[in-house]
């Protein structure tokens, strides 16, 4: 009988419990599913502001750079004498391999290395991890996107990351894959070796070199033509002396639908010959050239290498998509259909706006030669609008146009994989440019200058003359306050465009208010929670205790009304 | 430091002629490294790390890595010869890394005590073919470390092992042929975005209380135990009753609150029961 009361009782609470907790915890309202908007500066303290300064590093003369995120002078040093013949402590400051580049044998005794190995890796950045569903080795094109990459990267040494303490890969390992310069008639090695898990070779598209090498061994880079895969782990050496000049390509033609894609093409230079002419082997990053060739310098004042390149999203989801390499290999060769692709992503030298202000700015004085060298690494046509000027089209995919017959012009259109060598000259006469101001250059295919369709993004950047630059470098910009995009919530499509545009947000979000009582509700739900657990555990407690303490007089009353007895 | 200098020299000469030819080794403080890249960081053969009174044993180990090694795991792409050791604490241990492929490979274990490993870290590296040894006393505490290549998407792809000091502390995820890793993709599944959506989602899963929370818990047995004072306080200080009564009264009023309860359920249940009316 005793028992009975009790088990009813329990019961009684049980199921008055149960109701209670399903009241309290009906979800909150669904605010959007993505992580909370995080914002950047527009310069992060990164690096050392004196790397932007012109300087000498071991006898090597390295133009100023006066942009957020430079080149590190030491790596430039580095590139123009060899790792082989850099002062260990400038080595030191780079995270170059020892025998990452080797130059050696002044054959003409003209005061240049005329033997020249170049070592390349192959390197996954934003890759998959079987420890985390973060993207490892990040590098971020612009706030908060991170597509896989596969770059060819100069051979470095110790951890792939930043530090032992970051998951951002270290510095030289990032898009584009460098620009890489060597001088007509050189010897050059270039040795890859394929660090990653996929077949991989290198063609040297544009670049004066022979079918075999002295071996009988193929050097063009074709697996089906000319020679096998480079497999995992494994290595090729490619030999070339080129006798021609100009401003070529090289990318590996593995699955080229897909790899070249993936990021694995850049550029090629061979400089003219002339005497003492040290060149910068590597341009990691692209962008300004801070030790620019003889020939450069007799014509010019500054040089700059632009490569324009596209990410469809879905290609570059497949590496982050599983851990397993056959998958991927599955997934990328056979169910990826390149023909109903579209691009979403479009990178300059490997970020889009606004990251492009940071390091891919030309920063010019006033009456200034810079020659700019263009790739189309794009899989569809590319239509670059400079803003303020018109530059002249000098060479056409390394080879000279007859000086007569060069085109002055504001849009520079380049089929995929083509190369355009530019002469802007920064005269304020009307034509060639309209005076000094901070002018930019982009895409006029329009969704170039978005970022999966969100404007302004892309390959947007700017001309900035240095009296426009504001400290820190930074540019003095006149229009609305850009912190906006620096926020990860915009390219996420979270924050209206024009908001604040106007004292009362006139453009602003229709469900903004909404949105923002839903979260403040959703976020004091959260807070309460604990409490109200607490408060509602006291509540069945105190209940329980008196039902407990009662329950002879509960029995006596059941067998009363229930049982009808006394 | 003249004879290193010359030694320097000499090896940098030899560079020039004989490229692969093994060389002295240059040392950077503690960090010695030759000109085809072969390095050895946090190399220490005796300061013994806080904790070590002595070397308790000496320890050699030789591991192979490459492609080939990868070929027990399928799914993975390059490979150790062995994915655990096992050494007691304060052993000095000496590791040849023996590189059977033509690129770059490490064996680099992290998170050593700083005061006598730079960076925390003990690191061999070399490209292959070719091999580069090294030595380091173990810590004092029992912990288990990864040792992994750091080239991007090497250890990921196979080259990880667990190097056990003492009892250890545990078994590392995803170390091959020893544990399962931490994040399983699905082999169906097209996109890793929904991985990480799943992921998310349970995260709001497990933000969402389960039917008793600590906080409940907590708040019943407070009540359970404040009951009686709480009776007593009300009583006296409100009702002119002892806790007692009090306690009695408030059974009263909810038995007949319930009783009212049964008697509309059971008045309503009749009425609208089938063919009642």
């Amino acid at each position: 009988m005793q028992r009975r009361g009790k088990i009813y009782g329990a019961v009684g609470i049980l199921l008055f419990c149960a109701v209670l907790d399903v009241a309290a915890d009906i979800p909150p309202p669904s605010v959007s599913e993505v992580g909370k908007s995080a914002k950047e500066p527009f310069c992060p303290p990164e690096r050392p502001a004196e790397w932007r300064d012109a300087q000498k590093i071991d006898g090597v003369e390295i133009q100023e750079e006066r942009v957020c995120l430079p080149d590190n002078p030491y790596a430039v040093a580095a590139f123009v004498k060899g790792t082989n013949n850099v002062s260990m402590p400038t080595l030191m400051k780079t995270r170059l391999a020892a025998d990452s580049i080797i130059k050696r044998n002044d054959r003409d005794g003209d005061g240049d290395p005329d033997e020249i190995i170049i070592k390349l890796e192959v390197a996954e950045l934003n890759g998959a991890s079987p420890d985390t569903t973060e993207p490892v080795h990040t590098f971020a094109i612009a706030p908060g996107i991170r597509p896989a990459f596969w770059v060819f990267a100069p051979k470095v040494r110790g951890m792939a990351t930043k530090d032992e303490h970051s998951t951002e890969a270290n510095p030289l390992l990032r898009v584009p894959s460098p620009v890489i310069r060597v001088e007509q008639g050189d010897t050059v090695r270039i040795v890859l070796e394929n660090t990653h898990y996929f077949p991989h070779t290198i063609h040297l598209h544009g670049v004066d070199h022979p079918f075999v090498d002295a071996k009988g061994e193929g050097n063009d880079g074709v697996p089906q033509t000319s020679e096998g895969f480079i497999l995992p782990g494994g290595k090729r050496v490619y030999e070339i002396t080129p006798r021609q000049p100009g401003t070529m390509i090289y990318h590996c033609h593995v699955q080229t639908h897909t790899h070249l894609a993936m990021g694995l093409i850049g550029m090629f230079v061979v400089e003219e010959n002339r005497p003492d002419n040290w060149v910068q082997t590597f341009n990691v990053g692209a962008g300004k050239v801070r030790h620019p060739s003889r020939a450069v310098l007799e014509r010019y004042d500054q040089e700059y290498d632009l490569q324009y390149q596209a990410v469809d999203k879905e290609l570059h989801e497949i590496v982050q998509s599983s851990n397993d390499p056959r998958v991927i290999a599955r997934r990328m060769n056979r169910e990826y259909d390149l023909t109903d692709a579209t691009e979403d992503y479009f990178l300059l030298n490997g970020r889009s706006f606004p990251y492009t202000l940071r390091e891919s700015l030309i920063v010019v004085e006033p009456d200034q030669n810079v020659k700019l060298r263009m790739l189309n690494a794009q899989g569809e046509l590319l239509a670059v609008h400079t803003h303020g000027h018109k530059a002249t089209i000098t060479h056409y995919d390394g080879i000279e146009v007859n000086p007569a017959a060069q085109i002055t012009r504001d849009i520079f259109d380049m089929a995929p994989a083509q190369r355009l060598d530019l002469k802007l000259t920064t005269t304020n006469d009307g034509l060639h440019n309209y005076g000094p101001g901070i002018w930019v250059f982009h895409d006029h295919v329009e969704r170039g200058i978005t970022t999966d369709g969100m404007n302004p993004g892309g390959n947007i950047s700017a001309i900035v003359y240095k009296s426009y630059l504001g400290a820190d470098d930074v540019p003095k910009l006149q229009g609305i306050d850009l912190s906006r995009y620096f926020d990860t919530a915009f390219y996420r499509r979270q924050m209206p465009v024009w908001q604040d545009i106007d004292e009362w947000d006139s453009l602003g979000d229709p469900d903004a208010r909404q949105a923002e009582a839903a979260e403040s509700a959703d976020g004091e739900t959260r807070k309460r929670s604990p409490l109200r657990h607490l408060l509602l555990g006291l509540l069945l407690g105190f209940l329980a205790y008196i039902l407990f303490t009662n329950r002879e007089r509960g029995r006596e009353l059941f067998c009363q009304y229930v049982l009808g007895r006394k | 430091m003249a004879t290193r200098c010359l030694v320097f020299l000499v090896g940098l000469l030899a560079g020039f002629h004989l490229w692969a030819a093994p060389m002295p080794m240059m040392d950077h403080g503690r960090m010695r490294m030759d000109m085809s890249g072969r390095m050895v960081m946090g190399q220490n053969t005796d300061r013994l790390p806080p904790g070590c009174r002595r070397i308790s044993e000496e320890v050699e180990i030789t591991v192979k890595a490459g492609h080939k090694y990868a070929r027990p795991f399928p799914g993975t792409m390059f490979g150790y010869s062995d994915h655990e050791w096992r050494v007691e604490p304060c052993a000095k241990v000496t590791v040849t890394l023996v590189n059977e492929d033509q690129v770059r490979h490490q064996w680099m274990l992290h998170d050593l005590p700083e005061e006598v490993y730079p960076r925390g870290m003990f690191h061999l590296e070399v490209t292959g073919p070719g091999e580069v040894t090294g030595t380091f006393i173990a810590p004092a505490e029992d912990r288990t470390y990864l040792v992994h290549c750091d080239i991007p998407q090497h250890t990921e792809k196979g080259m990880k092992a667990q190097l056990v000091v003492g009892k250890g502390s545990g078994v590392l995820p995803g170390i091959p042929g020893i544990s399962e890793p931490a994040v399983k993709y699905d082999a169906a599944r097209p996109k890793g975005a929904d991985l990480v959506d799943a992921a998310a989602g349970s995260e709001t899963e497990r933000d969402r209380n389960p039917f008793l929370s600590g906080m409940l818990v907590l708040g019943i047995v407070l009540a359970i135990v404040g009951a009686p004072y709480f009776l007593r306080w009300l009583g006296e200080r409100f009702f002119g009753m002892t806790g007692r009564e009090l306690n009695a009264y408030l059974f009263e009023r909810i038995m007949a609150l319930a009783c009212q309860g049964i008697a509309v359920f059971r008045s309503l249940w009749q009425r609208l029961r089938p063919g009642s009316a």
